[in-house]
């Protein structure tokens, strides 16, 4: 039989220690020891403060402690919050040291879908152009353009290609129905992937098509902005008020012109009474000014955008892997979110598998990334299908059956896999040695580049840079990137 | 020893006979012959190299000769052959000349004429450089290298523009002081962390606005106007890391002073050596600053800014240094030079 103490002790549980102690020491009684008694037997008496054994004679004893001064403390003023990443995520568009290229051309309304550009470098202009990619986020603080002293642009092949999409978009105006182009960007690690995504955006914005970008898919998919279901749907919806009313800003800004000059011609149905007649600017600066109603607000603008006599749309996505999985969001059952239910994303992928249409006419861009990209098996495998059809249309490669197929991903890219050429890849691969040149030639006249530009130099950069990878071109040559 | 008279780099052969008694004999064995004393890295056959016995490669005639020459077939009396040329009077108001006199009758003629102002510098910052030019490199690469070589028939490839280009070296083919910044940059032995932070402190500089120089603090002699240094930011970083290089290191010696005192001997330090000396103070110095933004590439802005703030000025790496200078200055007789035999 257990000797008493222990029973007392079971029956005294931890949770009512506290209640236990208060009674024990109101009867002066001892402590119960539990269970064990050995850590009474080894405490020893707390020594007293002060006390040390003097140093023994002829033993040197190290001294471990820090000098008596402490280090000098920092007291300055810590940065404000938000304001590292500000720094961090500064976009500078202009070098003030570089030199201008007097022989550099803007790029203007006539000239940008022309083919003559191919292979030379040409000006963005400042005004129409800069400030409306600046508003859409389409530069990246990981680009060159701080090096310069104007934003430029090479007009690859592949921004040839494009230029003859938005061109063949436009010619088909005057028949009955209006294409909608969608393509893909793929290629290697810094092919130029994103910067001929904002080339496209540029040739929106100087045809006066109505651009909405967005500008980083991991944004919006990363859980860092608020959600909520989208009543009346079935399978749920989720909106993202913060974030839609911030892209509505950004479109507000970048296509001004069009809102301000165009009068409402539907009735959106809002919760916010609009004054009749009123201009789409103060439609969308409703959704800005009110979060929870942005969804409704993007709705009835691309109601409006979809009137016969509108402009043609160009919409655009980076970062496009992000938004071919779940995303970190959780519904209510503590399930992970498609992507593809998110308004937003859901509204994109709407027009990029084709199953809604532009009705006046447009391009839907997608940019993948190499750099930051989630893996998505699906989107891969249909990238890497859509790459072939066009190099090698007798080796196509087929799905691999172990692998974890998102179905809906793959009913989404369904067109890459069959002929018609709606929905394509571009390659972005490396650029000519012309192309080489012509952008090699801009660094020189620029200033950064200190060597004489001819075909032996630009030979070895091009085959230093991986045939032609322009990233590594400006890393090897105007970075200095050993 | 003589000075030593580099007959292969003047323009026309220009015999140096400071005493016109003593006569050489005219193929003496110990006569100074540039096709003996060739150097091995003057590797362009031109002038008194070319061995090739072409006559348009034979040597010119000096100037005395050429004069008794063309005296002999015009009939009149030319110069005295068996005196000495009068070098100074021939080359006197020819700058070109001038300058391709040995060293020698340059300082004289220096000496003769209007002396360099001195420096308000108590001590000389200036040290030989390694380097083949003596100027500083303004990082203009093969701009000037234009191969007039003759094709050569039977070649497979052409052959190479000589000399060749600085980076034609696989081992050292980038800038030295970008190749030593980037090792002392380097922790963990992560070189290529250590690349891209040293590609990053170069776009700083490149993009950073144009320094002003402190008179107080004068960069190196013969150093570029700073309008030009944002665009050359590898000049940039080698005139911020040579303008604060010390000269001297102080070392102590234990015992030698006597009285428990070590005694300071400044040593002097090559020029590799004044470089790492310098930018270590420099990433010292950088390390002790205020991080203000966030991300990867905050180190290499701080020594960007540090690399500004020399050529500014306004760095204390500058007084760090004057301090090593006037230390070696008080401490110069601790020197002990070996004794001359």
């Amino acid at each position: 039989m257990p000797p008493s103490t222990c029973l007392r002790s079971f029956s005294r549980l931890s949770i009512d220690v506290t209640a236990q102690t208060s009674i024990a020491q109101r009867l002066g009684r001892p402590q119960v020891a539990l269970f064990t008694t050995s850590a009474t037997r080894h405490a020893t008496a707390p020594k007293r403060k002060g006390m040390t054994a003097a140093p023994k004679k002829g033993v040197k004893s190290l001294n471990t402690k820090k000098s008596r001064k402490a280090a000098a403390m920092d007291t300055g003023k810590r940065p404000a919050q938000g304001e590292r990443k500000a720094l961090r995520k500064r976009i500078v568009l202009s070098n003030n040291n570089a030199l201008e290229v007097s022989s550099l051309k803007n790029l203007s309304k006539d000239n940008v879908l022309s083919e003559q550009n191919e292979g030379k470098v040409m000006g963005l202009p400042e005004e129409e152009v800069v400030d409306a990619l600046r508003a859409v986020d389409a530069f990246k603080a990981t680009q060159g353009w701080g090096l310069f002293r104007r934003p430029a642009v090479l007009m690859r092949k592949e921004a040839i290609q494009l230029a003859k999409l938005l061109r063949e978009v436009e010619g088909s105006r005057t028949g009955q129905q209006k294409k909608t182009i969608r393509r893909i960007l793929s290629g290697e690690r810094m092919s130029g992937k994103s910067t001929l995504l904002l080339q496209g955006l540029s040739m929106g914005f100087l045809r006066d098509w109505f651009v909405i970008s967005l500008p980083e898919a991991q944004d919006i998919v990363n859980a860092h902005t608020e959600y909520a279901p989208l009543p009346n749907s079935n399978p749920t919806q989720y909106t993202q008020d913060t974030y839609t009313a911030n892209l509505l800003q950004q479109i507000q800004k970048a296509n001004s012109r069009f809102l301000e000059s165009t009068k409402l011609s539907t009735k959106p149905m809002l919760d916010i009474p609009l004054k009749p007649n009123a201009t789409l600017k103060e439609l969308v600066a409703v959704g800005t000014a009110n979060p929870e109603a942005s969804w409704p607000v993007f709705v009835a603008l691309w109601n409006e955008l979809s009137q016969p006599g509108r402009p043609s749309i160009m919409l655009a996505i980076d970062g496009l892997s992000h938004a071919m999985r779940n995303s970190e969001y959780l519904s209510a059952e503590v399930k992970p979110i498609h992507a593809h239910d998110l308004t937003l994303i859901r509204h994109f992928v709407d027009h990029l598998s084709g199953q809604k249409k532009l009705p006046n006419g447009g391009i839907v861009l997608a940019a993948t990334s190499k750099s930051n990209s989630p893996t998505s098996a699906a989107l891969d495998f249909c990238v890497e299908v859509a790459e072939a059809r066009q190099n090698a249309p007798d080796n196509i490669p087929q799905w691999n059956p172990y692998k974890n197929v998102d179905a809906r991903v793959m009913e989404t890219l369904k067109d890459l896999n069959t002929d018609s050429t709606d929905l394509d890849v571009i390659r972005v691969g490396g650029l000519t040695k012309n192309e080489a040149r012509a952008i090699m030639e801009y660094y020189a006249e620029s200033g950064l580049l200190r060597h004489t530009v001819n075909e032996g130099f630009v030979s070895e950069k091009w085959s230093l840079a991986g045939m032609g990878n322009i990233g590594e071109l400006e890393r090897t040559s105007v970075r200095l990137r050993i | 020893m003589p000075p030593r008279i580099s007959i292969t780099s003047l323009a026309r052969s220009i015999p140096y006979r400071p005493k016109p008694s003593v006569q050489w004999p005219a193929r003496s064995a110990t006569r100074f012959s540039p096709a003996q004393c060739r150097l091995y890295s003057d590797s362009k056959a031109t002038g008194t190299n070319d061995r090739s016995g072409r006559l348009d490669a034979q040597p010119a005639d000096h100037v005395s000769e050429e004069k008794s020459k063309v005296a002999e077939a015009m009939g009149e009396e030319g110069p005295d052959m068996s005196r000495g040329t009068p070098v100074e009077e021939i080359v006197k108001g020819d700058k070109a000349a001038q300058e391709k006199l040995p060293k020698v009758m340059k300082d004289k003629l220096k000496a003769s004429g209007n002396a360099a102002p001195k420096g308000s510098r108590s001590y000389s910052t200036m040290t030989t450089q390694t380097g083949a030019n003596n100027e500083l490199d303004m990082g203009l690469v093969d701009i000037s290298s234009a191969s007039n070589a003759p094709t050569t028939p039977g070649l497979k490839f052409e052959v190479p523009s000589l000399p060749l280009p600085k980076d034609g070296h696989v081992k050292h083919r980038y800038d030295p002081v970008v190749e030593q910044v980037t090792n002392l940059l380097m922790r963990h032995g992560k070189k290529s962390v250590a690349q891209s932070n040293m590609a990053l402190i170069l776009q700083h500089l490149r993009t950073s606005p144009i320094p002003t120089i402190n008179p107080a603090k004068p960069l190196l002699p013969g150093a570029p106007p700073p309008s030009h240094l944002p665009l050359n930011p590898i000049l940039y970083l080698t005139l911020a890391i040579d303008s604060v290089a010390p000269l001297m290191r102080i070392r102590s010696q234990r015992g030698a002073a006597g009285g428990g005192v070590a005694l300071q001997i400044p040593v002097p330090l090559g020029q590799r050596q004044r470089r790492r000396a310098a930018i270590q103070w420099i990433m010292a110095n950088a390390s002790k600053r205020r991080n203000v933004g966030s991300g990867r590439g905050s180190f290499a802005q701080r020594i960007a800014q540090e690399l500004i703030a020399v050529v500014e000025g306004r760095s204390s790496t500058w007084d760090r240094r004057n301090a090593i200078h006037k230390l070696g200055v008080a401490a110069r007789a601790n020197i002990v030079l070996p004794r001359k035999r």
